[in-house]
């Protein structure tokens, strides 16, 4: 019967084209509105590391003095200090560590083949590459020995790595960040990311970087940071040294912890550290604070997602249900007008439920082809958001999911708009329309 | 098998009431082939509705194989009209949107048949009233009597145990409408109970029974002699 009922859609469809395919445009631009910004909001919502977003953790150290406030919800400082980042990194943990930070170099080779341009650079600790997920090409990470003694090595993405050398197997060729000449250790797939969740303070949209040196180089070689730098007292800053000295906020620190107990470990070992700190004169406030949080809580902390987001969401629905009324009103009329039709149907022996059905089929099929409409609509939609605002280049797009949530939608809200004129039509007395021609 | 008490249908709009039926009072039975007479207006469409299930009365008491129907909800009654009964609409109310094979599969559908059984009792019936040539073409293609022909095969289709039939040969030749006529004979000694509504004083004639609606009451009834499928009712 149901592929009956699709025949007779079919037929209804091309009986009154014109105004099938409005009500097919009408819930088409509805879904490929809300596709859109549904689309944003997903991706930006969407778990960035979902295999371990449990287990990673940004590490918080309230390092200020009593009174002192930020902007943070619970005035938390986002970023530590660098002796803070140094000793967390050098404790003596089984826990893999991950200090980062983001600088930028002009990036130039020892040759004219290639011009040189300026690159965004992550500083990181080695532990970093395997934390975050990131796979290696060709050759590997730095060596402890390296990341100790700070070596000017590098590991960069296969991007980078065809544009400097032409080839994605460039490990052991050199290159140029400012002065410093660094060796290519070793080459990973490009970083892809919707959210740059590792370090959220200058974009959580931007993109990750291409090339990582070790931590170590920024005490070498007094790299300082591209992103920010916060104080929250009066500190003069001379020399690179006193800045590594200073009580400024301006790097990351991630931990990865497998479990409950692992956490313990680590809290009693912060605990610890923050008391040993405060006979030294710093944590000077009674209560001693940190925080651990996960990916997932550290974006929500972050509100990556914040209000616009959610009400743009719910201004596309809204419009949706603007069609879906229009869609209501002409479905009605269309449907009414073919109650002659469905008195001989009932007369001939089909329940309400078999009408009913009939008519529900038809609206789910008007519903398929608006869907499919609609994602073409949001396809032109998130086109025209990648044009304009390249911030969200990695964001609007339709993953899987959401293509089939398209149909899905504009199905079910179709059946919704339906469910009234169909039942309504359903329940017509067979007889009214049966005495004469 | 049908029979009807007391049975009143009155119709109630915006400023008249009209007693399409009142008093009513028949009884049917089983195998009968009862033609209804009666001039235009006098409720005879009314009575064929509400012997079909497809209009609620306003009173009495109607049972249908001992079934009350007053008693049954909608899903019950459009069960049972499924089951047993056929139609021939006055005004044919054939489907547009369906070419004429289509049109006589609509029931069978309704029905649950199998798609090989209801072709082959679409060719028949379509054969039976001359269109089986004519199986793709659109009701609007049609002459008159033609469709009038396609709603006599749509309604023979679901072989019925109980056809009401209103007006089926209104707009057919002379000739057309006695093969028509024939045809119901043939259902009806196969062991369908007919109820016909007619015009034609001849056509009418040739039914075993014949009861006559004047405004809203039956009026008298006529047995012919010498039918030897006499039945007594009423
Ligand atoms: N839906 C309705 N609403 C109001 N009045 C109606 C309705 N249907 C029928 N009537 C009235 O009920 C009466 C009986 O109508 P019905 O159709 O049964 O007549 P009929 O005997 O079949 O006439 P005809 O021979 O012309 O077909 C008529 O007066 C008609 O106007
Ligand atoms: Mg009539």
């Amino acid at each position: 019967m149901f592929s009956h009922y699709i025949d007779l859609s079919w037929r209804s469809f091309k009986r009154t084209p014109l105004v099938s395919l409005l009500m097919v445009i009408a819930i088409g631009v509805g879904i490929g509105i809300t596709m859109t910004s549904l689309s944003v909001y997903h991706m930006m919502s969407m778990d960035p590391i979902p295999e371990k977003s449990d287990k990673l953790f940004a590490v918080q150290l309230q390092s200020m003095d009593e009174g002192e406030s930020w902007w943070s919800p619970d005035s938390m400082p986002y970023q530590l200090t660098y002796r803070d980042t140094e000793n967390l990194l050098n404790a003596d943990l089984p826990f893999k560590r991950a200090a980062l930070m983001k600088t930028g170099f002009s990036v130039h080779l020892n040759s004219d083949k290639v011009k040189p341009f300026l690159e965004q650079t992550r500083v990181a600790s080695r532990d970093a590459f395997d934390m975050f997920n990131l796979s290696f090409i060709n050759g590997g990470v730095w060596s402890k020995e390296q990341e100790s003694s700070a070596a000017p090595v590098a590991v960069i993405s296969q991007s980078i790595s065809k544009k400097l050398f032409g080839t994605s197997n460039s490990v052991g060729e050199t290159f140029y960040l400012d002065d410093l000449s660094v060796r290519v250790v070793g080459v990973i797939e490009d970083w892809k990311l919707h959210i740059k969740y590792f370090d959220l303070n200058n974009g959580s949209f931007n993109k990750p970087e291409h090339i990582f040196i070790p931590f170590s180089l920024i005490k070498a070689n007094e790299i300082d940071t591209w992103g920010n730098t916060n104080g929250w007292k009066h500190e003069p800053v001379k020399v690179f040294n006193d800045k590594l000295q200073s009580e400024k906020f301006w790097l990351q620190f991630w931990v990865e912890l497998n479990n409950a107990s692992e956490k313990r470990v680590f809290e009693a070992y912060l605990e610890n550290y923050i008391a040993e700190e405060k006979k030294a004169g710093r944590f000077t406030r009674e209560k001693a604070e940190y925080k651990l949080r996960d990916v997932n809580q550290w974006i929500s902390y972050w509100e990556v997602v914040n209000e616009d987001n959610k009400i743009m969401v719910a201004l596309s629905f809204m419009f949706l249900a603007v069609c879906l009324a229009n869609i209501l009103g002409l479905l009605l009329a269309k449907f009414l007008r073919r109650a002659p039709e469905v008195g001989v149907r009932r007369a001939l022996g089909a329940s309400k439920k078999q009408v009913f059905f009939q008519h529900i089929v038809e609206v789910g099929m008007l519903g398929l082809f608006g869907g499919v409409i609609g994602i073409i609509v949001a396809q032109v939609g998130l086109f025209g958001i990648r044009q304009s605002l390249s911030y969200y280049d990695a964001l609007a797009n339709m993953d899987i999911s959401m293509l089939m949530t398209a149909p899905l939608i504009a199905i079910s809200a179709c059946i919704i708009a339906g469910l009234y004129p169909a039942w309504l039509v359903c329940n017509t007395t067979p007889a009214t329309y049966l005495k004469t021609q | 098998m049908l029979k009807m008490n007391n049975i009143s249908k009155m119709y109630q709009t915006e400023m008249v009431q009209t007693h399409a039926l009142r008093d009513f009072n028949l009884n049917v039975e089983e195998g009968e082939f009862i033609a209804v007479t009666g001039p235009s207006g006098s409720g005879k469409t009314t009575f064929l509705n509400i012997a079909g299930m497809l209009e609620p009365f306003t009173g009495g008491e109607y049972l249908l194989d001992g079934i009350d129907v007053g008693k049954l909800n909608d899903n019950q009654r459009a069960d049972l009209r499924n089951q047993k009964i056929g139609f021939i609409f006055q005004g044919f109310n054939l489907i547009p949107d369906l070419n004429l094979y289509e049109n006589v599969e609509v029931p069978l559908r309704y029905r649950g048949i199998k798609a090989a059984e209801r072709k082959r009792r679409i060719e028949q019936c379509l054969e039976q009233v001359g269109l089986a040539s004519r199986a793709k073409h659109l009701p609007q293609q049609l002459s008159g009597g033609q469709q009038q022909r396609v709603a006599i095969a749509r309604a023979l289709a679901g072989e019925p145990r109980f056809l009401l039939a209103d007006e089926p040969t209104g707009n057919l030749d002379s000739l057309m409408a006695r093969q028509v006529m024939e045809l119901l004979e043939q259902i009806n000694r196969d062991g369908a109970t007919i109820i016909m509504v007619t015009h034609d004083a001849e056509l009418a004639r040739r039914a075993p029974r014949n009861i006559q609606v004047v405004d809203g009451q039956l009026a008298d009834f006529t047995l012919y002699q010498g039918n030897p499928n006499m039945a007594v009712g009423a």
